[in-house]
């Protein structure tokens, strides 16, 4: 890694590490000045000490049933609601969906509040685990560390791989090399007989056919001495005839088709 | 009939003898660095300057002053020092008492082959004054361009950045180099081969012996018929392909320029001429493609902390275009 790098990564290192013991004496400052605030009981016997016992005479008080009975029967304090007379099925549905959210917001002991009660249980969890993963997420952020290295294999490369528009397995080589040959285009027969010969090595597994390998690959790749100094010599031909643009006519190209016809024959 | 067919076009017959000739004269006294030899070659006939890199005591000097020394052209060197100024490399204005004018006195940038030894151990002010005598063959100094002459090469040495006293060279200024040769350990064998051979000789008694190969003229021809070579256009789009994958590439935080593929072209041609072809192959191309590519580009931080380079990048993404056949 060059110098400079290292360097730099170092003082980004130095400089988030600090960020980072910033960030937790916060955190350890604030939970202090929490606990500060929080009284402390006293121990037990201090306690003993200093409750002060209230002697006076207490009177019991009766409710007047009456009273009780008289405010029940006004409308103001009848609480429960019930569903209209012949109301129409849009009441209803607003009804019911009021009843719903008093049920959700309405305090006391479970039953009517139990829904709003899971619900805070949940929101309390589910905001320390957003807390927790987004402080995770900040200090590996402010130590420079690339995330993506905990869901990838390291060292590959993602490189967006072309398919060959031409797979020497999918073409139908005497039909198009009749037709090159027919229309005189003896350059492009010489190119067919080339990918002809490089399939029938790739069928009897004498090469390992990549789109990528070149083809003095191919030709290193043959273990015979025989066949690797042969298809060396047709390579060659190809490659003057193809990447060379040497003109090629029918009394250059017949010799030529002969050497890898007899080339395959040879191999088959 | 078929041999005559494929010899006819161009006349490389000069040009075949004179590489035979360097290479034997660089074997002689180096050990081994075939790939070095050739590359350095390819660069004097693609008319492009050179970075050799490696860690001391690999014979980057000795490689870049024997390959100076077969050639007939006139030969200076700078010694790049933290202390170095533009001034030192490019020349400065002189008063002259006796016509009471200032005059420019030439720096040592002004020689065919021009050797800058340990170029990253000076600093980004000293190495922008090389900038336009590499790209543009000239200098301006107070108002004046003076034109450099043909061949102009620049060959310059550095250890790797992780060494002592070294700064990292402006990528403006890598990518004016056609190639960056990393000069590698030898191997046992070779290492036996060079302690045999020097130990009662030291090379430099031998560089003395040297005789030029290559005169300037020469150069300028072969440089000319090398210009003429023929590349198939698929292999423009190649070479293009792979150079455009660079600029796009995750792995990759600053791709190759347009200079980069031109350079890639430019030395393609020069590896199949000294292959006795008047035509480009796709080898050509994939040989040439990490010396070219390799100092230009910038890996990712993530990358870089993986461990990787940027030729193991280079390679993968050669190994992911198709060769057009």
């Amino acid at each position: 890694m060059p110098k400079t790098t290292i360097l730099l990564f170092k003082k980004n290192i130095n400089m988030r590490l600090r960020l980072v013991f910033v960030l937790l004496l916060g955190v350890l400052l604030s939970a202090y000045g929490h606990a500060l605030q929080t009284p402390v009981k006293p121990a037990p016997d201090k306690v003993a000490k200093t409750i002060k016992i209230d002697s006076s005479r207490v009177e019991q008080r009766q409710i007047d049933r009456q009273a009780v009975d008289a405010y029940s029967k006004q409308k103001e304090f009848v609480y429960e609601e019930t569903a209209p007379q012949n109301a129409s099925w849009w009441q209803r549905l607003i009804a019911w969906l009021w009843d719903l959210i008093g049920r959700i917001f309405r305090g006391g002991n479970a039953g009517d509040g139990a829904l709003l009660k899971y619900f805070f249980v949940f929101l309390k969890y589910f905001l320390i685990a957003v807390l927790v993963v987004g402080v995770a997420y900040g200090v590996l952020k402010l130590l420079g560390l690339d995330l993506r290295v905990l869901a990838k294999k390291p060292k590959s490369i993602e490189v967006p791989y072309e398919e060959s528009l031409e797979n020497i397995h999918e073409i139908d080589f005497d039909e198009q090399l009749d037709k090159a040959v027919q229309d005189g285009n003896y350059r492009l027969a010489v190119r067919l007989l080339y990918l002809k010969t490089l399939k029938r090595l790739s069928d009897r597994d004498m090469i390992n056919w990549q789109p990528d390998k070149t083809n003095q690959t191919y030709v290193l790749e043959l273990q015979n001495e025989n066949h690797r100094k042969e298809f060396a010599e047709l390579t060659y031909r190809f490659e003057y005839v193809w990447y060379g643009e040497f003109f090629i006519d029918k009394q250059h190209f017949e010799p030529i088709a002969q050497s890898f016809q007899q080339f395959n024959q040879q191999n088959r | 009939m078929e041999q005559e067919m494929f010899d006819q076009r161009t006349d490389l017959s000069q040009l075949s003898a004179a590489v035979a000739q360097i290479r034997e004269t660089l074997g002689n006294i180096i050990v081994g660095q075939k790939d070095t030899i050739d590359l350095l070659i390819a660069g004097l006939l693609a008319d492009g300057h050179i970075l050799l890199e490696g860690v001391p005591g690999v014979a980057k000097t000795l490689s870049a002053k024997l390959m100076a020394k077969c050639i007939s052209a006139s030969f200076s060197r700078i010694q790049f020092t933290p202390d170095l100024m533009p001034s030192d490399v490019l020349g400065t204005a002189v008063f002259s008492p006796k016509t009471a004018e200032f005059q420019f006195r030439q720096g040592p940038i002004f020689g065919n082959i021009v050797l800058v030894d340990e170029i990253n151990r000076a600093p980004a002010k000293t190495q922008s004054a090389l900038f336009e005598a590499m790209e543009e063959r000239q200098i301006t100094v107070d108002g004046h361009t003076y034109k450099l002459e043909e061949p102009f090469m620049v060959l310059a040495t550095q250890n790797p950045i992780e060494q002592e006293g070294t700064y990292r060279l402006p990528e403006a200024q890598l990518d004016r180099f056609l190639f960056k040769i990393e000069v590698k350990y030898p191997s046992l064998e070779e290492e036996i081969e060079i302690l045999s051979k020097q130990h009662q000789h030291k090379p430099e008694e031998q560089l003395q012996e040297l005789h030029a190969v290559l005169s300037v003229e020469q150069i300028k021809t072969l440089r000319a018929t090398i210009k003429a070579l023929v590349v198939e256009p698929k292999l423009l789009a190649f070479v293009a392909q792979i150079t455009h994958e660079t600029r796009h590439n995750k792995s990759l935080y600053l791709g190759a320029s347009p200079r980069a593929s031109l350079a890639m072209v430019n030395g393609a041609k020069a590896l199949a001429a000294m292959g006795g072809r008047d035509f480009v192959t796709p080898d050509d191309i994939v040989r040439v493609a990490v010396p070219v590519l390799a100092h230009r580009v910038m890996l990712s931080p993530e990358k870089e902390m993986e461990g990787l380079t940027p030729a193991d990048i280079i390679t993968q993404i050669i190994k992911k275009i198709e060769v057009p056949r």
